[in-house]
């Protein structure tokens, strides 16, 4: 039985997948379905940073899809903002 | 409500605080904390090192990139990325065979209370199930 914070790791492959299996490629996120996580998921994160700026961002190897190694990009970066914003949230 | 995403982030971030907080520096994790945290939330992902002080110690080190000997939330955020992609990994090596896209159980199946969002106060909710997707699961409440 895997723990809270395994079950909470295993949730961004199920996030991943629910976009990237819309079309084409399992593994890949296309341009309009990383929109659309990007919208549904974490649309906070947006503010700064529009889906067409992600999508340039993350796809590092530039073969026009995200990957799964280069959403966990994402994963991280939007994790690490959050985690930011909670200590803000809790100077207030 | 906050998306699937959001409340597994948080659950993240809380756990690496429920540690990060016991001593020393309250924003990160020194090597004790470190080891408390692989040991009791992370026993299936890192199975083999979890025994292991030495091995744990070298995960801190590789992950301690500024070399202060203390894990920042950003630091630690590197090996939450690495286990998802070993965990995503181990899926497709326990799937079965067959033509197109299917997971196994990987380190194993979990319960996480951000699976219906509509249900976060330990309420009984109505468990639906995520359309097009491989499997579902069905809300029991269970809040850990």
């Amino acid at each position: 039985m895997l723990t809270e914070l395994e079950s909470a790791m295993n949730n961004f492959i199920d996030i991943f997948h629910k976009y990237s299996l819309e079309k084409g490629n399992y593994h890949a996120l296309y341009r309009d379905d990383l929109k659309k996580l990007l919208e549904a998921e974490c649309p906070q994160y947006m503010k700064k940073k529009d889906a067409d700026t992600w999508f340039r961002e993350l796809d590092v190897n530039k073969d026009n899809a995200v990957n799964f190694e280069e959403f966990l990009a994402l994963v991280v970066k939007v994790g690490i903002a959050a985690h930011e914003d909670i200590h803000k949230d809790h100077n207030h | 409500m906050s998306s699937l995403m959001e409340c597994s982030l948080e659950t993240i971030i809380n756990i690496f605080h429920q540690y990060s907080t016991r001593l020393g520096h309250p924003d990160r994790l020194n090597q004790r904390e470190f080891k408390q945290l692989v040991k009791k939330e992370l026993p299936n992902f890192l199975k083999k090192q979890k025994r292991n002080d030495k091995a744990i110690n070298h995960i801190m080190e590789d992950l301690d990139t500024n070399g202060d000997k203390d894990l920042s939330f950003e630091e630690f955020a590197i090996l939450v990325g690495r286990l998802t992609e070993a965990s995503h990994e181990e899926m497709h090596k326990t799937a079965p065979p067959g033509e197109g896209h299917s997971h196994g159980p990987g380190f194993g199946e979990g319960h996480s209370s951000c699976q219906n969002p509509n249900q976060g106060q330990g309420g009984h909710g109505h468990g639906h199930s995520h359309e097009g997707h491989g499997h579902s699961h069905e809300g029991h409440g269970h809040n850990h």
